[in-house]
């Protein structure tokens, strides 16, 4: 299995390193996307107030997470789920279907893209400054917590992504909800309680955009209960038990773009 | 002489039309995709939301009903701005559709702005649903603009769509000469998205930042149609000056940039 | 044993019935009428293995969603299948291991790469090691006469190199049942030619079944003795080639150039006379007894020159399905 998915990537890096021009375009979009969200937080934060309650180093914390969740976005989630549509649409879906290995994990994992690693590296650097500026010190526990969270909110993502990208087999058309779905995704940027009281309980049950960014925030600063992590780990765990039910039930409605 | 002229409008305008009808009906085929993009515009409402939940002297400052106005106008405003001609260009080009097009009596320019003018004319009833939606959600946040604002705000909509749309047309040449050039897209988004006033008024600017923004076309096909649109007092000849200012600059490039890549194309084989 | 078994099969779609236009469009957004199309009725048959079989019929005819459901990635609406042992609809790994599906008009080969990288990718899902995987693309290469294209990127191969580079990765894993539909498309003679070569040299090679659908009766006239008409979902015929030809055209045509005119009543003791100008005459001759006929006639006439043709098969099977 680990073969497999080795050889997927390396042919992929090599298919991406043919287009050089997206480095650059890949690193410079990296670098101001960066400044404009701390720009838009500073504005926020210019007359000494706070939002929801956080400050704005810690602040710095959820945008690091966020940047974190676009590097998995950009190396291996678009690359991919953007796809089924497209092999859908061209019925190359037939041959992924054809071949002796999970066509879940083929769609999900056959691509990857090197250049979500500027804002990989991006991420990691904006959580450790807003750490130490707030003289942050991570315990044992707070480690196992975060990266418990983390890990869940890449689940999270991933699971929404993949079952709105399933409806494709019923609507071939509905390409598009991939942008709804990653311009939703900005409001993950700041934190949950920045935002009125009714949007708060969407963005945690409907979109989950507190489990995204802001429980994993939490964690590493040690303001999240265990009960929240838990909370996240349970709503990851079955939603990506769904996306794999979903997934095998669509198939059977799959007629194949013929001739 | 003058008929002649006439004449030649008259045909043109009659390629025009039957442009934007045929790319109308398409346009509909594809409304529930325009719907699904259309609420993807949802950016100024998440920042309405998170401007109005902060403890912000500033917002104090501005006045909360004129932050709701100002950016349900930048909803507005964005829907009808939306551009995406170096997507669509791009594979037309790696398809080898643009050698056709570039065949017939007209340039491939208008076949791309008729598409665009149609796909605008798709979304208003969209736009009109979500705005009553929006409206029956937080219902103190109405206003009527006057009538001169809102004949105005429509018109530097307008122009604000062209001066965006020359400006990706522009570089849409470098397709001609990079097989991936849609990549560009992506970084004349990041100005548009924190330059323009999309995710914060302009007024909230240091002076510094809103000294540049100024320098560049952004501030006007956004921060101006929206403050237009929500009844606030700006400048129309500062305004307006600016968007015809960036029209006629990008139009004058645009035409000579078109020329360089024709000939760039033509000597590539086509 | 039969490696392929269909009993009672058929598929039924619903479409959305809508009419052109903005009318049309606007019609069909509020009243949505949708209608059962039956495109694949109550079909039966059985494949031995090592057959090859071609499946003919006009566009839309049903070989394709056929095709599909043979190896699983369709669900029939009815019907009993077994293929190599297997029901497809599984998708067991074990009965996706023994076939391949290859499609003329879409391409499982990565476009910017060389033929070779997606090759290694298909060695490494049907889990074989670099050396098998080496091998069989020499082999597999040298029957397809492929040499430099495998190094270099799909976009840059002609049609026919990239069909060839196709077949290679989609036999890699050495299937025993093959699934072709239209491997031939867009080829020019030559390419299909050698696709069709290699064709019946892989199923003399490795006793492979193959079926396959064409357009191009050349590619069924010279790879399969066995073919199945389908026609609006339904199987017509299912048998020789040979013995399709004879039903559709009992007799052959024959011209005969006479030195001289000859009776018209002498003449049509032979066959029916279908042109009767002077010296040029044609005949339609019963296939059973052509021979004997032929042989007499040039007995009795001062011939000049005979020529015997058959109706090309295509225009047979048009007739046919009109």
């Amino acid at each position: 299995m680990l073969n497999i998915i080795y050889t997927f990537w390396i042919t992929s890096i090599a298919s991406e390193l043919e287009y050089r021009l997206n480095v650059i375009v890949e690193i410079i979009s990296l670098i101001g996307n960066i400044a404009g969200t701390i720009f838009t937080l500073f504005l926020f934060y210019q007359q000494g107030s706070n939002v929801g309650g956080w400050d704005f180093y810690s602040s710095l914390i959820i945008v690091g997470i966020y940047t974190l969740l676009e590097a998995l976005t950009i190396s291996i989630l678009h690359p991919n789920l953007s796809q089924i549509v497209k092999h859908i649409q061209d019925g190359t879906l037939d041959y992924v279907l054809l071949k002796p290995i999970n066509s879940q994990l083929w769609l999900s994992l056959r691509k990857i893209s090197p250049w979500g690693m500027p804002s990989f590296i991006a991420g990691v650097i904006l959580i450790f400054v807003g750490l130490s500026k707030n003289n942050i010190i991570i315990g044992n526990l707070e480690i196992i917590y975060a990266i418990t969270a983390i890990c869940s909110s890449f689940i999270l993502l991933y699971s929404i992504w993949f079952i709105l990208a399933t409806t494709s087999i019923w609507f071939v058309k509905v390409w598009n909800i991939n942008e709804v779905l990653r311009s939703t995704l900005v409001a993950g940027r700041y934190p949950l309680t920045a935002y009125p009281p009714s949007l708060r309980t969407i963005f945690t049950f409907v979109f989950p955009i507190a489990f995204l960014t802001t429980v994993p925030a939490q964690a590493l600063i040690g303001t999240s209960g265990h009960q929240n992590i838990l909370l996240s780990l349970v709503f990851s765990i079955s939603l990506f038990i769904i996306s794999i039910l979903f997934w095998k039930y669509a198939l059977r409605f799959y007629t194949s773009a013929s001739s | 002489m003058l008929t002649i002229y006439l004449k030649k409008l008259f045909q043109f305008s009659r390629i025009i039309f039957s442009l934007f009808s045929s790319q109308y009906a398409l346009m509909l085929e594809y409304r529930a995709e325009i719907t699904l993009w259309a609420v993807s515009g949802l950016l100024p409402l998440i920042m309405l939301a998170l401007w109005t939940g902060i403890e912000n002297p500033l917002v104090n400052y501005l006045e909360l009903n004129y932050l709701k106005r100002y950016f349900i106008s930048a909803f507005i405003v964005r829907q009808f701005t939306a551009v995406w001609v170096m997507i669509t260009f791009e594979e037309d080009h790696l398809d080898g559709k643009l050698s056709p097009y570039l065949l017939q009596p007209i340039t491939p320019f208008w076949r791309y702005v008729t598409s665009h003018l149609a796909e605008q004319f798709t979304r208003i009833p969209i736009v009109v649903i979500m705005l009553i939606i929006i409206f029956s959600i937080i219902p103190y946040s109405f206003w009527l603009p006057s009538l001169s604002s809102l004949i105005f705000g429509i018109i530097a909509i307008m122009l604000a769509f062209w001066v965006r749309f020359l400006l990706h047309w522009i570089f849409c040449m470098c397709c001609f000469y990079n097989d991936r050039a849609s990549a560009i897209e992506r970084l004349l988004l990041i100005p548009y998205l924190f330059l323009s006033g999309l995710v914060a008024p302009l007024e909230t600017f240091p002076e510094i930042i809103k000294k540049i923004a100024y320098i560049t076309p952004y501030p006007y096909i956004m921060s101006f149609p929206a403050r237009l649109l929500s009844g606030q007092d700006v400048s129309l000849f500062l305004g307006f000056t600016g968007l015809i200012g960036w029209f006629i600059l990008l139009f004058s490039i645009s035409i000579i940039t078109w020329k360089i890549a024709i000939r760039h194309y033509s000597a590539m084989g086509a | 044993m039969s490696k392929i078994e269909v009993r009672a099969l058929s598929k039924s779609y619903r479409v959305a019935a809508k009419k052109p236009g903005i009318a049309g469009t606007v019609n069909h957004f509020i009243y949505r009428r949708t209608k059962e199309v039956l495109a694949v009725d109550n079909i039966n048959f059985k494949i031995a293995k090592g057959e090859m079989v071609g499946f003919i019929g006009s566009n839309g005819a049903g070989k394709t969603t056929t095709l599909k459901m043979l190896c699983g990635l369709i669900h029939p609406s009815g019907g009993y299948l077994r293929v190599a042992g297997f029901s497809p609809l599984t998708r067991d790994k074990k009965f996706l291991r023994q076939i391949t599906f290859v499609m003329g008009q879409k391409q499982q080969l990565i476009w910017d790469l060389p033929p070779l990288d997606s090759i290694k990718v298909n060695a490494a899902i049907y889990g074989l090691s670099e050396k098998e995987c080496s091998n069989r693309t020499y082999e597999l290469a040298s029957m397809l006469d492929l040499g430099d294209e495998l190094y270099r990127p799909v976009r840059k191969l002609s049609l026919g190199e990239r069909m060839k580079a196709e077949l290679l990765a989609a036999l890699l894993h050495r299937p025993s049942i093959l699934f072709l539909d239209e491997p031939t498309l867009g080829l020019d003679i030559n390419a299909q030619v050698r696709v069709r070569q290699f064709l019946s040299n892989y199923n003399r090679k490795y006793g492979a079944t193959i079926i396959l659908t064409s357009h191009y009766m050349a590619d069924i006239t010279s790879l399969c003795r066995r073919v199945l008409l389908i026609d609006k979902g339904r199987l017509l015929f299912d048998g020789l080639l040979q013995d399709l030809i004879q039903k559709l055209s009992p007799s052959r045509s024959v011209i005969i150039e006479l030195n001289s005119p000859q009776p018209i009543e002498q003449l049509s003791e032979y066959g029916e006379v279908v042109e009767y100008d002077k010296n040029f005459v044609r005949l339609l001759i019963p296939r059973n007894d052509l021979t004997s006929k032929i042989s007499s006639l040039l007995i009795k006439f001062p011939i000049k020159d005979l020529e015997i043709t058959d109706p090309p098969i295509e225009q047979l099977i048009g007739r046919l399905l009109s």
